[in-house]
C-alpha cells in the first residue's frame, strides 16, 4: 500500500490493455517490480489500470515477450504538466511579465501621507516633493534617500520646524511639525532690560521703559540699561508710594562695542582634496555578492575621485529581494598642495577666526575690527592671539522682583 | 520434503505462537464489511472480472466473487481489492475440493 505515495508528483499513466485475458498482464507487471493500481476490467478483452511514468520502460520490455496491445489513455502528474507548460510558450511569456509587473508595481511610489501638518504646508510639501522627482508612479530606486528628502524639505520650507520621513513599503508616511510663531507673550510681565555683556553702548533703540544709561556709556554685564519702573524710586520709600509705580514691560534693542579674543593657529603648509564639480554617475545591479554594470560603464576614469555610493534593494510585494541597484556619484578631486607664506597664513587664521566667531554670535552682530595682539611662527604654524570689536545687541530680560 | 515442512510449520505455529501466515505461506485475507478484501501471500493473479477474481495460492486456488471489482493495488504477494464482495471460496490444488 505505501509504495503507491505522491502519484501526482511522479506522474503516471492510465493504460489500456487489449488482448486474452488482459488482467494477466498486469499480473506480469507487478511481478516484475512494476506497481499497478485501479485495475479495471471493462469487457472480456479489454482492462484498464496505472502506473507511473518510470516503470514505462519496464512494462515496454514485458510488453514485446507478449502479444498484449497497450494505449495510453490518460497521462497525469506534475511531469507532463510541467511539460506542458514548458511548451508553451504564450503561457511562459505570460508568467514572465506578470513577474515583472509585479516587480515593477512592488517598486512603485503608491502613496503619499503627510502628517501633522496644516493643510497649506502639507500643500507645499507635496509641491516640493513634486519637483524633485517623489511622486505617484514614480519607481522607487530612482528616487533621492529619505535623509535626503528631509533635509531637502527643511531647507525648501521654512516653517517646518521638523520632517521625518519613512518609507513603508510603496507608501512614503511624512510626519511634520511646524514652527509655531511665538507672540511675545510676557509683554504683561513687567521687567527690565540688562546688559549681557560688558561693553560700550553705540546705539540704542528703546520702544518702551525708562533709559538709564545712554550713547557711549560702559557697561557691566547686568546692569540695568532700560528700567521697568517708570518713575525713579525713592529710597526709603513706603509700600503705599511703590505701589504708585507704573511697571511697564520694557523694550528695547541696545547695540553695543564688545570685545573678544581668540587664538587660531594656522599651518604654513596646506594638503588637502577640493572637488572640481566635474562628476559622473555608474549603476550597478548586484544580486547577493555578484554585481553586474548596467549603465555608464565606459566613461574614463578621473585621475583622483571620491565616490559616493547609493544601495537601493529590490522589492516583491512586501519581500525585500536580495536584489540591489546601486548608484554610483563619482566626483573629480583635485590633490591641493600648497606651500604658504607667513603673510598668507596669517590672513588665513584671522579669516577662520572672524568665521567661527561670527557663527558663535549669529546672524545679528557684526565684527568691525580686528588686531592682533601676538604672534608667533614656528613648527611650520603660525599662531595668532586676536583681538575683536563687535557690534551686538546686548539686551537681555529681566524680570522685575515683586511684593517681597 | 514438502509434508515435512508443513509439519514443522504447525508444529511452530502451535508451540511458538509465530504467526502462521508468514510459517506455513498461507494466504492472509483481510476484509473489511462487504467493500475491501486485502489478500496477502498470494502467488499470482489468474482470473480477474468485475464479478470474480481468482488468485493462486500456495495451497491452491482462492475465489473471491462479487460485483464491480476493482484492483486498487496490486504487488508481487499482496492484492487489494473493492466492490461488493459476497463469498470467498478455498479450491485444494490436489482433491478440487472446497
Amino acid at each position: 500500500m505505501n509504495h503507491i505515495q505522491a502519484t501526482w508528483l511522479q506522474g503516471y499513466v492510465q493504460l489500456k490493455i487489449e488482448g486474452y485475458r488482459p488482467e494477466l498482464f498486469f499480473d506480469l507487471c507487478a511481478r516484475n517490480q512494476v506497481h499497478v493500481w485501479k485495475i479495471k476490467k471493462i469487457n472480456e478483452t479489454t482492462c484498464t489500470g496505472h502506473m507511473f511514468i518510470k516503470d514505462l520502460k519496464q512494462m515496454k520490455k514485458l510488453r514485446k515477450q507478449t502479444r498484449y496491445k497497450v494505449y495510453f489513455v490518460k497521462k497525469k502528474g506534475l511531469p507532463f504538466l510541467f511539460k506542458q507548460t514548458t511548451s508553451n510558450r504564450p503561457f511562459i511569456l505570460g508568467l514572465i511579465a506578470s513577474f515583472f509587473f509585479v516587480l515593477l508595481l512592488s517598486n512603485m511610489v503608491w502613496s503619499i501621507d503627510v502628517q501633522g501638518v496644516r493643510p497649506e504646508i502639507e500643500k507645499q510639501i507635496r509641491t516640493t516633493l513634486n519637483e524633485n522627482g517623489v511622486y505617484k508612479g514614480k519607481l522607487k530606486f530612482t528616487i533621492r534617500s529619505v535623509t535626503d528628502m528631509q533635509q531637502l524639505l527643511l531647507d525648501e520650507i521654512p516653517e517646518l520646524l521638523w520632517v521625518g520621513v519613512k518609507e513603508k513599503g510603496t507608501t512614503y508616511a511624512l510626519e511634520g511639525v511646524e514652527k509655531t510663531q511665538v507672540s511675545e507673550t510676557e509683554e504683561s510681565s513687567p521687567r527690565h532690560i540688562v546688559a549681557k555683556k560688558n561693553g560700550v553702548i553705540t546705539d540704542m533703540y528703546v520702544s518702551k521703559g525708562r533709559p538709564i544709561v545712554s550713547v557711549n556709556d560702559y557697561v557691566k554685564k547686568g546692569d540695568i540699561l532700560v528700567a521697568g519702573t517708570l518713575k525713579e524710586e525713592q529710597e526709603e520709600e513706603s509700600e503705599d508710594k511703590k505701589s504708585k509705580n507704573i511697571y511697564v514691560a520694557a523694550q528695547a534693542e541696545i547695540y553695543a562695542n564688545t570685545w573678544y579674543e581668540s587664538t587660531v593657529s594656522t599651518p604654513t603648509e596646506a594638503d588637502y582634496h577640493v572637488l572640481t564639480g566635474d562628476n559622473k554617475n555608474k549603476y550597478y545591479v548586484t544580486i547577493g555578492n555578484v554585481s553586474f554594470p548596467v549603465w555608464g560603464f565606459f566613461q574614463k576614469d578621473y585621475e583622483d575621485q571620491q565616490i559616493e555610493m547609493e544601495k537601493r534593494p529590490l522589492h516583491f510585494f512586501q519581500w525585500t529581494l536580495p536584489i540591489h541597484i546601486i548608484k554610483m556619484n563619482i566626483h573629480e578631486r583635485d590633490h591641493i598642495k600648497e606651500k604658504r607664506t607667513k603673510e598668507e597664513a596669517k590672513q588665513i587664521g584671522i579669516e577662520q577666526a572672524k568665521k567661527n566667531l561670527q557663527l558663535q554670535l549669529g546672524r545679528d552682530s557684526k565684527i568691525i575690527k580686528e588686531k592682533i595682539l601676538h604672534e608667533t611662527a614656528g613648527n611650520d604654524k603660525v599662531k595668532l592671539r586676536l583681538y575683536f570689536t563687535v557690534k551686538e545687541n546686548i539686551a537681555k530680560t529681566q524680570d522685575l522682583s515683586q511684593g517681597d | 520434503m514438502n509434508k515435512w515442512q508443513q509439519r514443522l510449520g504447525n508444529w511452530l505455529t502451535n508451540h511458538l505462537h509465530l504467526p502462521s501466515d508468514t510459517i506455513l505461506n498461507l494466504p492472509r485475507i483481510t476484509t473489511i464489511g462487504q467493500f475491501h478484501a486485502y489478500i496477502e501471500n498470494h502467488r499470482g493473479l489468474l482470473i480477474f472480472k468485475d464479478e470474480e477474481i481468482q488468485l493462486k495460492t500456495m495451497q491452491g486456488v482462492v475465489v473471491i466473487t462479487g460485483s464491480d471489482f476493482v484492483i486498487k493495488t496490486l504487488l508481487p504477494e499482496e492484492i487489494l481489492i473493492e466492490g461488493t464482495i459476497s463469498t470467498i471460496h478455498f479450491i485444494d490444488s490436489k482433491n478440487n475440493e472446497q
